[in-house]
């Protein structure tokens, strides 16, 4: 039973962070219309900004610098937020299918840089040798996982509430206009590209965000943990949740995760002992299944992005 | 070729049901180990069916600790987080204290450091190499629950260094698997090869799934090397040895022994391998590693070939004869705590199948420790669960490998101290 328990809050404290995750997404595709095939960048660039920052001197490699988590987590935060400004620079004057190329190129730089840079990140190795907050205080087990897990619940509450807010308020109305036309909103004396902009960064620092407590959940962090997989998930999760909808993407990266596990738990369970070594590609079919079966029969995801009038004509 | 060896292992799986049907009534108890390997890739596969053939053999000597054994296996997709999840649902949900897995270092570092070693699981990898568990382990943060049977990336390029040395070979140029193995390899090798005098001209990375590796290999051979050095994996190593070959490199090639596969052989064709050696660790001195082999030759109806089997059997054994050592409802710690009763130099040697097994059962009931034996040679693990190993300098041949000369442990280690 308390396995059981212990189990479920290990799981939902890994959907919790991709939700975080997916709410970044949802702020930049969902919201703004703009198409980030590169999330595993910005994501890794949290998860190691956090474990370089925060993390214990090790040899070869920049880090170790052991500083208070908080501060460690905001530098992952930073870290992301610096590479979206950047990248957005760049690439933002490109229109959806060439920004998503673009922006997926960057995640494969970014993988590339630190498999080989290992004077950055130890390379192929990865970072370790983080201890995780208030390890001493709480021991190794199941209360830590529990203080963990409500931590990270909290942080997942507050970004909701957060991006619920802005969506909700003027900049919100304003990034749904962009979405729809751009052309429309510049002729209201908005200014498209700076907006677009600050909604791509602000939808990576959470992603950035998402990923410095995903090394800080496994006290590690490697090239394998920032690979297109990733990006793949957590835009699964966005799809089938319903893009636009931020409870929706909540939604989707609990349905996902757990239909990624659980498939993977039922097979190795109940599948035939013969196909027990298949398992892995059938659970791939799968996903693959549920994926195309939602773009095909429910393209809005199954909580559809509300429309909301903000301010009624015969109010005015 | 592949897919009849998946079959084969498949029936195999059955005939083991079969086995562990009958054993089952001897028992009324069953105990659950994990693995965690990554079955959705092609390697990954045998590597899980070879654990199983272990624990069928154990069941067939009537299980371990007093209980048949179960093993729960669960892919890794080679994804950390896919891996890590699976790893803390067995042992939470399956209640498992001994964990089997993953392969990638990428993968069983997360594991070990967010569910075995906090949740006092005893963690054995067959095949993960790289040295940051070392340096995890010095540090004392594996608390002794991590081992693994993959012998450190040192023998390998030791032996590596040895080939050049001993055919006179001036320079070699290195072509890497660039992931965390393929990069100590390459460092170590580049070191070793520069201490028994070789000259490295030039040492590059290959990426995994490049439709070609032209230009990686032209910059090779663009340094005119007496010999090529290969730290990669079948698929990347046949591409990169193809165009190698084509654009008239030497046949002069030392190979680690990832390569040590007959998809490699069949790929490249055997007529360009000529001049090729490879090194391995872990040789067949022992009757135990004929037992091993030719129980696997039965039951698979193939030599034991691909990456990581022997590691992966051996894993599997040594876990659970710590388990049979440990006693009934062992924790982790005590279980791991055990692994050196069972690995004791100066105890009973036992033989690495159903014999073996209960041999040991008899040995650790009278109070004594047994010296396993494997498809690994006699394994031994230091303070940090490393293991060092006999070595094997190899060739292709038209049905296989054979064995070019023979290291034993000593010999092994002495070369290494000369290296430094």
């Amino acid at each position: 039973m308390i396995g059981t328990i212990s189990y479920l809050v290990f799981f939902a404290t890994t959907a919790s962070i991709l939700a975080i995750a997916v709410l970044g997404l949802n702020l930049q595709w969902g919201n703004t219309g703009l198409f980030n095939g590169g999330v595993v960048a910005f994501f890794g660039a949290g998860a190691y900004g956090t474990l370089i920052l925060g993390g214990t001197p090790q040899d070869g490699h920049l880090g170790g610098y052991g500083l208070f988590y908080p501060l460690a987590l905001l530098g992952g935060m930073a870290a992301a937020g610096v590479m979206a400004w950047i990248v957005g620079l760049l690439t933002l004057r490109l229109r959806h299918d060439y920004l998503a190329i673009a922006t997926f190129g960057v995640a494969v730089a970014f993988e590339n840089l630190m498999r080989n840079a290992e004077w950055l990140a130890g390379g192929a190795k990865g970072v370790r040798g983080f201890e995780r907050p208030l390890r001493d205080a709480l021991g190794d087990g199941f209360l830590y996982n529990i203080a963990f897990f409500i931590t990270v619940l909290i942080i997942l509450i507050t970004v909701y509430l957060f991006l619920e807010r802005l969506v909700a308020s003027p900049f919100g109305r304003l990034l749904r206009a962009i979405r729809e036309d751009e052309e429309a909103a510049s002729s209201l004396g908005k200014s498209p590209s700076r907006i677009r902009l600050t909604a791509f960064i602000t939808g990576s620092v959470i992603l950035g965000l998402a990923g410095g407590l995903y090394g800080t959940f496994y006290a590690f962090v490697s090239p394998q943990d920032v690979l297109p997989t990733l990006t793949f998930q957590i835009w699964a999760m966005l799809i089938v949740g319903g893009a636009g909808n931020n409870r929706g993407a909540i939604f989707g990266a609990f349905l996902i995760w757990g239909a990624w596990t659980a498939s993977g738990w039922a097979l190795s369970r109940f599948a035939p002992v013969e196909a027990q070594l298949y398992t892995g590609s059938m659970q791939f079919v799968l996903i693959g299944v549920v994926i195309v079966g939602m773009l095909m029969w429910r393209p809005q995801g199954l909580l559809p992005e509300r429309l909301v009038v903000s301010q009624r004509g015969s109010k005015e | 070729m592949t897919l009849l060896r998946h079959l084969a292992g498949g029936m195999g799986v059955a005939v083991g049901l079969t086995l562990m049907a009958g054993s089952a009534l001897a028992q009324d108890c069953t105990t659950k180990i994990g693995t965690v390997l990554p079955t959705s890739v092609d390697w990954g596969r045998p590597i899980a069916e070879t654990a199983q053939f272990a624990v069928d053999q154990v069941n067939a000597a009537g299980g371990a600790g007093g209980c048949k054994i179960e093993m729960v296996l669960r892919d890794t997709q080679v994804d950390p987080k896919v891996g890590v999840d699976a790893a803390k649902a067995l042992v939470d949900l399956e209640g498992v204290k001994v964990l089997l897995g993953a392969v990638s270092s990428g993968v069983s570092m997360p594991i070990l450091t967010s569910v075995t070693v906090p949740g006092g699981v005893m963690q054995m990898s067959c095949c993960s190499s790289s040295t940051a568990f070392t340096n995890l382990a010095e540090e004392g943060k594996t608390e002794g629950l991590w081992f693994r049977t993959f012998a450190t990336t040192a023998v390998q390029s030791a032996m590596g260094a040895k080939i050049a040395q001993d055919k006179g070979y001036g320079s070699v140029a290195i072509l890497y698997k660039n992931d965390d193995w393929g990069q100590d390899m390459a460092r170590l090798i580049a070191a070793d090869f520069e201490a028994v005098g070789v000259a490295v001209t030039a040492s590059v990375a290959i990426n995994d799934g490049q439709p070609s590796y032209r230009a990686e290999v032209t910059e090779a051979l663009g340094t005119q090397p007496d010999a090529l050095y290969l730290a990669l994996y079948p698929a990347e190593g046949t591409a990169a040895v193809r165009e190698w070959i084509s654009l008239g490199g030497t046949q002069k090639m030392i190979l680690a022994n990832s390569l040590k596969s007959d998809e490699f052989r069949e790929n490249v064709g055997l007529q360009y391998l000529g001049e090729t050696v490879g090194t391995d660790t872990a040789s067949p001195r022992s009757e135990s590693a004929d037992a091993f082999r030719a129980a696997y030759v039965e039951r698979f109806e193939s030599e034991p070939n691909g990456p990581g089997l022997g590691n992966s059997y051996d894993a599997t054994m040594i876990a659970l004869l710590a388990m049979e050592a440990a006693g009934k409802d062992a924790s982790g710690a005590d279980i791991a705590a055990a692994v050196r009763k069972v690995t004791d130099p100066n105890g009973t040697a036992i033989t690495a199948d159903t014999a073996g097994f209960t041999t040991a059962k008899e040995v650790l009931a009278g109070g004594g420790t047994v010296m396993y034996q494997g498809a690994t040679g006699n394994v031994r693990f230091d303070a940090n669960g490393d293991v060092s190993a006999p070595a094997v300098i190899w060739s292709f041949t038209e049905s296989g490998t054979e064995e070019v000369e023979y290291l034993s442990l000593d010999e092994v280690d002495s070369f290494i101290a000369s290296l430094n």
